[in-house]
């Protein structure tokens, strides 16, 4: 780590100078730096590109350079190539360049900050993926990938000169900006971690400090295709201690992690854990425990959803009211001594010899604040437990054996099970309410995005004809579409500003007049769709651009065919040109599999990654792929409402009020009845 | 038809004055009669706040249309035409005693709507009035408090001009005026313990349940519940189901929350641990001081948003400027002595070292000239737990960090030569714990809390003839049994402790945490009421009424019994004859009992109001459905 932190450190100072240098060309606009861009384009393709070349002229320091020179840096870091699919910045500018391009030609004059914005950070973004795509497919299919990206610029320029210029000026501008950015992020602290996954295998991931327990679950989920339920938990386990605790959506996984020891054992398990977040499915056990479980059993959805409202959505998270006789490990001895405990939001209190439960006689046992709690595992033999069910509350920074640590132990599974949820209920109140919604906003969007993948690619590809919602089935026919995703998504983007080597700059020329026009209808669709539910118009969208934009792009496609790996693929990565094929990925296509851009990466899963990775985040309106995510992502959360408690009926001697029904709507009806009556 | 004579006293007129005799026929409306004794008075004034008492019945008469056939007065009834609206001394929650004038013909509900509007608090059906307690032995030596007036406000029957910030107009007319507006929106200044010692406290749930006996009926009027003019009540938060609190609206319904909620824990009306006794006391002194700096009432939002931007900013720029002189300051100070005091150790030896506070480190070596080797230890105070051992008479400053490693805690004193060095240290130790370093903004206030609170030690021991504005006896802020147990100088530590996560709150997230904490209590929002006759149980219990559930609890042990929720309730009958209450549950369970501490209207009206409460939702804020409040709280009579 240290190696790639001096290294970044030097890139830093390098782009300080870059932009120096930059500055003075913003100034005067050169127009050939838009030919030398191609050239450039063309030959670094490969991030042959030697950043610490501090010779290199303006004309290097065009965007595509800027990208290959991000792009080794992310290269450098083969480790990282999952952290920057998830990165919003990257996937949000992603799918841009589509709607902003013609948008540049359209108003070339108007001072388009704004979208010009995007456009750079698109280019930007790019590279990053690009190892990322290095992975499944070739390291060859980067080419394309890359060409599309710093082949924006292009068309601007010659469509309207000088302002067209301003604006190129501005990009780089920005761009630098973004790249420095980027460099800067690369100081943030980062961590390789490797997440052991339960069926035996593991996943080694980069988790920067700014990142949520949240977001790398979220990317566990892509990289290994499990269902995605809202009980898939990031734990870490001490093998000194023998404990197990399960991270919160909330938390921050560098800084637990910071804390492990040099020479730790502690490991990172990705697993389910059904007691995460049971306390919201049957919120019922944990808040009226002292009830019959027989009766608590069928509860209504709609008695629960209440009790929920009642205890974590007032001004104050109310905790269940655990107490009960506990055993804790005696300081520094080994015996355990029986003691009645009681949970408060404040802390945990037991009741000291001889004296009442009333709470100024609690003597304290621990307050929350900088304590964490820890499932343990054969306690009975480690500590001579009473019981196998036992929790520890330590400081998250004690690893070892330490008086500071309070062992307690209990009388069975369920019994734990309270008392850690209720603890963790204490210490994080509204929090963990908040992050299982989060979850179950996710987990129900990931599924969504299964069902319509399972829809869509179903006619276009015989292997991905089963829906099934297992996750083996899910992976099984997630590859196979996977690459048609690959080339659809990257199709908008690299139709509209294909410049390719092969029919050089003449082709570009003739198209700018027309696209000005035909493009505009299509973008206000493009944006319109993801929060409608249709996968396919967007889709469309796109397609109509391109036939207006560079017919020629269709022999030009050049890079395609180098994917040596995606044999198959080049006919659907053109989408316009081949009718044939084209009918078939806006048919098929649109709502590519989840799956195919969690190993694909590259540019494509960017619309798609959102929904899954980032949530809501991506509403700015990412043109034509995310639709289907992204209305599943939206759909569920919609219907979060609550009603008020069905109030219980009265009836008062005078008010008589027919027993059963609803006691409110009948108190409405008597109400108006009166009125009624009043009136006359 | 026939002409009869109808007598009628005048309030105006005097008590003393005989009635006036009007003559009226049986089909004049109640409009006319008021009109006749009006001219027959012949006094020029604004009459139209009267209205026609019926005493016989205790009844107002306030149909101007109804015939007096139609009410049914003949010529034996005595009336009075007499103002709806006369002041009144109403107690608020925190203490403060205002005259204004309150609404005596509507009912209870109706009259708290009004005066709530005058206060501008909102939510008024969450309040209500109690009549004060029956004071045994009517010490009439007790100098009368202040009371201020504010019945020159107008009435709360028309509509009430309001500034900005929700505060009523009327309020600025005057400094007075406007004084008053400031006491009821700000917290008052903690009383001296004695005060506090010598006040009422209930010991068990049964004396707990007195006080519930006390509330007058919503649904009557206060003429009719034996109010009269000038007659003492209190304002209180009735249902502990607070709607919707927003603080830039509710300057005084949160102060006014705060000091009910302050002085239910001062004298133990809900029990709390020592631990949440010290929390709740460093969020009073927290409170205490920050009141007399900020003001709680926002004015617009995006003016805020504005002023707190440049605070920051401002904040952050002498933080900038400061935090280099800080770090050369603390390297200059440094000379302090640690031990690493072993386990079982009792004996504390103290053996100076050069220390340096650096980020969120403290290193110390040998000496200062060896200060720039390799220090003797490093220690990284993120996430430690600092805890003060000061004794300003003693000349003790000493500070004890746990810090913790992975094989436990580190345990660790620190001991300041001198006040100054000392808050320095323990200010720049707080924050490393926190993960802040010397730069951080907070750095100065930090030093000065921790000034303000030493000082607080040295004032209190004694010398109440030195005690200035800023300091307060920490004696006022915990409860007489928390005053008995620890003596100032053992009490300050462990408010201190608390404190120190608290320091940093504004003054509205201070109020919010206090009630947050006090509503997370165990026994919050319980209103208790002794009941007997429990279907099968011939001995007294306790029933308690929260906003969710009934709670049964025995009377001895103190124990919950039983808990019904709300929810599965069928429905409640009252029977008013023999003042019971019967409820059903889901699943045919039934319930009977009659209350003996309380009115079995109060008890009906409790579960009512709290069902009442529950169906209002954020939708629907402004439109307060009185019909409904009424459908479900009244009793036989009012409907």
């Amino acid at each position: 780590m240290d190696d790639i932190d001096a290294m970044f450190t030097d890139m830093l100072e390098e782009m300080d100078l870059l932009t120096q240098s930059l500055e003075t060309e913003i100034t005067e606009p050169k127009p050939p730096s838009n030919s030398s861009s191609k050239s450039n384009s063309m030959q670094d393709l490969n991030f042959s590109i030697g950043f610490t070349d501090l010779n290199a002229s303006l004309n290097e320091l065009e965007d595509n350079d800027l990208d290959a020179l991000m792009a080794d840096l992310v290269a450098d870091l083969s480790a990282t190539e999952e952290k920057f699919a998830a990165e919003r910045g990257s996937v949000k500018p992603q799918p841009p360049p589509a709607v902003t391009v013609p948008a540049a030609h359209f108003a070339p004059a108007a001072p388009l900050a704004p979208p010009t914005h995007v456009p750079h950070s698109a280019p930007g973004a790019p590279p990053p993926s690009k190892p990322k795509n290095e992975l499944p497919p070739c390291p060859a299919s980067n080419a394309p990938n890359l060409t599309s990206n710093t082949s924006v610029p292009p068309p601007p320029a010659v469509s309207s000169k000088a302002s067209a210029e301003d604006v190129e000026a501005q990009m780089k501008a920005d761009k630098i900006k973004l790249a420095l950015e980027k460099l800067k992020e690369a100081k943030v602290k980062k961590l390789i971690v490797k997440v052991e996954i339960k069926d035996g295998g593991s996943k080694t991931l980069m988790v920067d400090e700014r990142q949520m327990v949240r977001d790398v679950i979220d990317n566990l989920f892509e990289k290994t295709h499990c269902d995605g339920n809202v009980d898939w938990c990031l734990c870490e386990t001490n093998p000194e201690l023998q404990t197990e605790r399960g991270f919160e959506d909330h938390e921050n996984l560098v800084e637990p992690l910071s804390a492990w020891t040099r020479d730790s054992e502690n490991k990172v398990i990705f697993h389910e854990r059904k007691d995460k977040y049971e306390i919201f499915k049957n919120p019922q056990n944990f808040y009226m425990w002292k009830k019959d479980k027989k009766s608590l059993k069928d509860m209504k959805d709609k008695e629960k959803e209440l009790l929920l409202e009642e205890h974590f959505c007032g001004t104050s998270v109310i905790v269940p009211d655990l107490e009960g006789v506990l055993y804790l490990k005696e300081e520094g001895k080994k015996s355990w001594k029986q003691r009645y405990f009681l949970l408060r939001a404040s802390g945990m209190y037991y009741i000291p010899k001889g004296k009442t439960k009333s709470s100024r006689d609690l003597q304290c046992l621990v307050q929350f604040d900088n304590m964490n709690v820890y499932y343990c595992k054969d306690y009975k033999i480690k500590y001579k437990a009473p019981t196998d069910f036992c929790f520890i509350l330590k400081h998250p920074q004690i690893q070892k054996e330490s008086q500071y640590i309070k062992y307690l132990c209990c009388d069975d599974h369920w019994t734990m099970t309270l008392w850690v949820t209720g603890i963790r209920i204490a210490k994080y109140g509204k929090m963990l309410y908040e992050n299982y919604k989060n979850a179950e906003r996710k987990s129900s969007s990931l599924s969504s995005v299964w069902s319509n993948r399972n829809l869509q690619p179903s006619p276009s590809t015989s292997n991905a004809s089963t829906p099934s919602p297992t996750p083996k089935a899910k992976a099984a026919n997630g590859h196979p579409p996977q690459h048609h995703s690959e080339p659809v998504a990257k199709g908008p983007s690299n139709q509209s500003s294909f410049p390719p080597p092969p029919a050089p700059v003449d082709i570009l020329p003739p198209p700018p007049p027309d696209p000005t026009l035909p493009p505009p209808p299509p973008p206000p669709p493009a944006w319109a769709m993801p929060v409608k539910k249709e996968p396919n118009p967007p889709r469309s969208a796109p397609q109509h651009s391109q036939p207006a934009f560079p017919p020629p792009p269709p022999m030009d496609f050049p890079p395609p065919p180098p994917l040596s790996d995606d044999a198959e693929l080049p006919p659907d990565f053109l989408p316009p040109p081949p009718p044939v094929m084209g009918g078939f990925m806006s048919a098929d296509l649109p709502p590519p599999p989840p799956d195919p851009f969690h190993t694909a990466l590259p540019p494509p899963p960017a619309p798609f990654n959102p929904p899954a990775a980032a949530g809501g985040d991506l509403p700015p309106p990412p043109p034509p792929p995310p639709p289907p995510p992204a209305s599943g992502a939206l759909h569920p959360t919609a219907s979060q409402r609550r009603v008020g408690p069905p109030p219980p009926k009265r009836t008062t001697p005078t008010l008589s009020a027919p027993s059963g029904g609803d006691f409110m709507s009948e108190l409405q009806k008597a109400m108006q009845k009166k009125r009624g009556g009043q009136g006359q | 038809m026939a002409v009869w004579d109808l007598s009628v006293s005048v309030e105006e007129l005097g008590a003393e004055a005989p009635p006036l005799k009007i003559s009226v026929t049986s089909d004049l409306h109640i409009g006319g009669v008021i009109l006749k004794v009006v001219e027959k008075t012949q006094i020029s004034k604004d009459w139209s706040d009267h209205a026609l008492w019926w005493e016989q019945k205790q009844q107002w008469l306030l149909k101007p249309a109804w015939t007096l056939d139609k009410c049914g007065i003949h010529a034996d009834a005595r009336l009075c035409l007499t103002p709806q609206h006369k002041p009144l001394q109403l107690i608020m929650p925190n203490g403060v005693t205002l005259r204004l004038r309150a609404c005596f013909s509507s009912p209870v509900f109706r009259t708290v709507m009004g005066i709530c509007k005058l206060l501008n608090m909102r939510h008024p059906e969450e309040l209500s009035l109690l009549r004060p307690a029956e004071e045994k032995k009517k010490k009439k030596q007790k100098d009368e408090e202040e009371v201020f007036d504010i019945t020159s406000a107008p009435l709360p029957t028309g509509s009430i001009v309001k500034l900005a910030n929700g505060m009523p107009a009327f309020f600025t007319e005057s400094p007075q005026m406007e004084n008053v507006y400031k006491m009821l929106s700000v917290s008052q200044p903690a009383l001296p313990p004695e005060t506090i010692a010598k006040m009422y406290r209930p010991t068990s749930k049964v004396d707990k349940a007195q006080v519930n006996s006390r509330w007058l009926d919503s649904s009557r009027s206060l003429l009719q519940q034996g109010l009269k003019e000038n007659d003492k009540l209190f304002l209180r938060f009735k249902y502990y189901s607070f709607h919707d609190l927003t603080p830039q609206f509710d300057a005084v319904r949160l102060t006014q929350l705060y000091e009910q909620a302050k002085w239910a824990i001062l004298l133990e009306e809900i029990e709390c641990t020592e631990e949440e006794m010290m929390l709740f006391a460093a969020l009073q002194y927290h409170i205490g001081k920050v009141s007399t700096t900020e003001q709680l009432v926002a004015s617009c939002p995006a003016m805020d948003d504005l002023d707190s931007a440049l605070q920051c900013l401002e904040v952050k720029m002498e933080a900038e400027t400061s935090a280099d002189d800080m770090l050369v300051c603390m390297n200059i100070h440094t000379v302090c002595f640690l031990i690493n005091l072993p386990k079982k150790q009792t004996l504390k030896k103290y053996k100076q070292f050069w220390f340096t506070f650096k980020d969120t480190s403290i290193s110390y070596y040998k000496s200062k000239e060896e200060s720039c080797k390799e220090p003797i230890q490093q220690m990284n105070l993120k996430g430690c737990e600092v805890a003060p051992d000061v004794s300003v008479a003693g000349q003790k400053f000493c500070i004890r960090l746990l810090i913790p490693e992975p094989e436990g805690m580190n345990e660790v004193y620190l001991r300041c030569d001198n006040e100054q060095q000392y808050s320095k240290w323990m200010a720049a130790c707080r924050l490393a714990s926190k993960g802040k370093t010397l730069a951080d903004a907070s750095f100065s206030s930090e030093v000065q809390s921790i000034q303000s609170f030493l000082a607080m030690q040295r004032t209190t021991p004694g010398s109440k003839a030195v005690q200035s504005d800023d300091s307060i006896n920490t004696h006022s802020l915990v409860s007489p049994r928390y005053q008995k147990k620890y003596k100032p100088k053992q009490l300050t530590p462990r408010i201190l402790e608390a404190y120190q996560n608290v320091a940093q709150l504004s003054l509205t997230d201070a109020l919010l945490k206090f009630l947050q904490i006090w509503q997370a209590l165990p026994d919050f929002g319980i209103s208790y009421f002794v009941v007997s006759r429990f279907k099968g149980c011939r001995k007294d219990e306790v029933m308690g009424i929260a906003n969710n559930r009934l709670i049964r609890i025995d009377m001895n042990v103190e124990e919950v019994v039983k808990t019904w929720r709300y929810n599965t309730m069928r429905q409640w009958n009252v029977n008013w004859d023999i003042k019971q209450v019967a409820i059903e549950f889901n699943g045919n369970v039934n319930i009977a009992f009659s209350c003996v501490t309380a009115d079995c209207k109060i008890v009906h009206e409790y579960i009512g109001g709290y069902i009442f409460m529950s169906t209002r939702n954020r939708e629907q804020n402004d439109t307060l459905n009185e019909e409904l409040f009424h459908k479900l709280t009244g009793g036989h009579d009012a409907i």
